[in-house]
């Protein structure tokens, strides 16, 4: 955390310096958010019965400010995202208030030679057109779903990129090692990564390699094409083996293994997105997930971890990223360029055990500063689902005012 | 071989003086307009200021910085501060909007255009001599300045109208007003420019677009933009590129 503070006192002390130097333009924004949500857990929920094993927060109060920093002159740019938040979170078993304090991005880049920059610092490496996850990036297929307020913190890298002409570009980056708040022990150390994108008249795509000292390499590709003003079409698959894999047998009379290194699995998403006259779109994405589970293993699944807490919580702790194979995932939302407000509804079937999920986001403009925003999520299902086996809804509401 | 008579002779050389002297081609009077609206230019910088009104209703003020070079452009917020730092990325005819904070890119349809009446290909550097066949079918005055007419048609699908009425100062070389239409014929918008700004190119300084406002042909709504603090200057193409948007 003081290296944290320091960074963005160093950023911001710079700022001003650099700002009465020829040639340096520097700028900084931030937003306040306060906002509180509620969650119901599932009362009968075999992976986590009482609420006992994840202790989901039922109830949380949040005061949340998120900064960009930016110094930038002809042959380098500087930026820094700095949040601080304090969390008020409680549940039926207590409460506790955290403070956080961290980066979420920070890069240092250089225009090294024509054509050629190199940069240093946190980056959320994330890409692909898909809303619903990201199969084309090893680093964040959860796309940000699971904890739609909290923002993505990225990798810490080292890239060097060769961008010859606007069609295209080529990186190499050596990951140092996850971002803030990453899983440990972080099976992305010292991994390197390397990505083509290429550019077109009405296409888009690009292709990704990381290799990770201790996992099989990453294997990723996107792509998009606009078929004409209204439709898009768009792509994303990924392949790769994960560090466990959870087996769940068919036949529930068999007791779970756990496997230190999956086999290689492809993950495909395929999309498009139609947009209106008025500028309101609405896109359909299929997943297919060859690391999740068929409908004989989910059931198989469930039914082991009715057995004990010990076997519910194996099966919450080590299952898969997604527990089924087939996804299905709607979104229908306002025109995007609009200033005075943005609302999109979102529906999720798992199509595998037909467990389904609504969400919803809006947000209105009550002065040109401040903001106020609601969001829910209702699951439709029972315990032996996967998208109702946790909880049935939550919902948050916020405020958000924009600085300065 | 009869031999040419003198009166024939006088015909042919009128008809060759005409031509050396004729009003330059359709196609010559776009791409020179196009120049001072920063087409055919290494790179620009600019920053607009738009302000539009739907009725009575007066939309809140934007400010964007943008940088073009052709058909590229990145258009980064400044106002209202609540989108600060959201760029609107446009490659040929793929286009991104990016915010500090979002999991990613978000790809955007070329109908998700800016609230009101600008599209993106207004805020972008003017590229009609790349995007449109020109016929010049008349010269008209308007407000009291001589002006070639040009019916453009869109040669491909990335031209963000299909067909637009052109009027270019015969004086100036600098378009005074357009009007914009569907494929169907259809009247959409009307625009109107002034050019108070001036830039160096080509060791000359000219003449370059300072306030373009657009009139909806449809609806009483219209949008006024405004350019300043112009740089004519080349542009890396990694500020094109989506991977070093942060």
């Amino acid at each position: 955390m003081a290296r944290c503070w320091f960074f963005a006192a160093l950023l911001l002390a710079s700022t001003n310096v650099l700002a009465d130097e020829s040639g340096w333009r520097t700028s900084w924004d931030g937003t306040l958010y306060g906002y509180a949500g509620s969650m119901s857990p599932r009362g009968d929920s075999i992976l986590n019965p009482g609420n006992r094993i994840a202790r989901l927060v039922q109830r949380s109060d949040n005061l949340e400010a998120r900064f960009n920093f930016k110094a930038e002159s002809e042959t380098m740019r500087v930026t820094a995202r700095p949040i601080v938040a304090l969390r008020d979170e409680r549940n039926a078993f207590g409460g506790q208030t955290r403070h956080e304090a961290y980066l979420s991005q920070y890069q240092m880049r250089v225009r090294a030679a024509d054509g050629w920059n190199v940069a240093v610092g946190r980056e959320v490496m994330n890409w692909g057109a898909a809303q619903f996850r990201s199969p084309s990036s090893p680093f964040y297929f959860d796309n940000g779903r699971s904890d739609p307020m909290r923002e993505l913190a990225g990798m810490d890298a080292l890239k060097l990129t060769w961008t010859p002409d606007m069609r295209g570009s080529f990186n190499v980056a050596r990951i140092v090692r996850s971002g803030y708040g990453a899983a440990q022990p972080d099976m992305w150390r010292d991994s390197w990564l390397a990505k083509l994108d290429l550019r077109g008249d009405e296409f888009a795509y690009g292709a990704v390699a990381v290799k990770a000292p201790n996992l099989p390499a990453f294997y990723g590709a996107h792509g998009q094409m606009a078929l004409n003003d209204a439709w898009l079409l768009y792509g994303e698959a990924g392949s790769s083996a994960r560090p466990t894999a959870l087996q769940s047998p068919a036949d529930a009379a068999q007791p779970f293994a756990v496997q230190t290194l999956s086999p290689r699995r492809t993950t495909v998403l395929v999309g498009a997105t139609y947009t209106a006259e008025d500028g309101k779109s609405l896109s359909a994405e299929y997943l297919h997930e060859s690391h999740g589970y068929r409908m004989a293993e989910i059931s198989a699944y469930f039914a082991r971890a009715t057995a004990s807490t010990l076997l519910a919580a194996q099966a919450l702790g080590l299952s898969p990223r997604l527990l089924g194979r087939d996804y299905l995932h709607l979104v229908w939302q306002s025109n995007m360029m609009e200033s005075d407000g943005y609302w999109r509804v979102m529906y999720t079937r798992n199509a595998t055990d037909g467990s389904n999920e609504l969400g919803a986001y809006g947000e209105t403009t009550l002065t040109p500063q401040l903001s106020a925003f609601a969001m829910g999520a209702w699951n439709s299902g029972n315990a032996r689902q996967e998208l109702s086996s946790l909880f049935t809804r939550s919902v948050t509401l916020g405020l958000k005012v924009a600085l300065p | 071989m009869k031999p040419i008579s003198k009166n024939m002779l006088a015909a042919w050389l009128l008809c060759a003086a005409s031509s050396a002297f004729a009003a330059p081609d359709a196609h010559s009077i776009l791409k020179n307009s196009d120049q001072a609206r920063g087409g055919g230019l290494q790179g620009i910088v600019w920053e607009i200021r738009l302000q539009s009104r739907d009725g009575a209703k007066m939309d809140e003020p934007q400010r964007i910085i943008v940088k073009a070079v052709d058909e590229s452009s990145v258009a980064e917020t400044q106002e209202p501060v609540r989108f600060k730092g959201s760029k609107l990325l446009q490659v040929e005819r793929n286009m991104w909007l990016t915010k500090p904070g979002l999991s990613k890119p978000i790809p955007i349809s070329p109908r998700q255009r800016m609230s009101g009446q600008a599209s993106n290909g207004d805020i972008a550097a003017t590229n009609y001599a790349g995007d449109y066949d020109a016929q010049m079918n008349a010269t008209e005055t308007l407000d009291s300045e001589p002006c070639y007419v040009l019916d453009l048609t869109a040669k491909h699908k990335r031209a963000t109208y299909d067909k637009i009425r052109y009027w270019v100062s015969v004086k100036r070389g600098v378009g005074l007003k357009a009007e914009f239409y569907s494929v169907s014929g259809k009247l959409l918008k009307t625009a109107r420019f002034e050019y108070d700004n001036a830039i160096e190119h080509d060791g000359r300084r000219i003449p370059f677009v300072s306030k373009m406002t657009i009139r909806d042909a449809l609806i009483d709504a219209e949008t006024t933009m405004e350019f300043g603090t112009v740089k004519v200057k080349k542009i890396a193409a990694s500020e094109f590129d989506l991977g070093q948007m942060q």
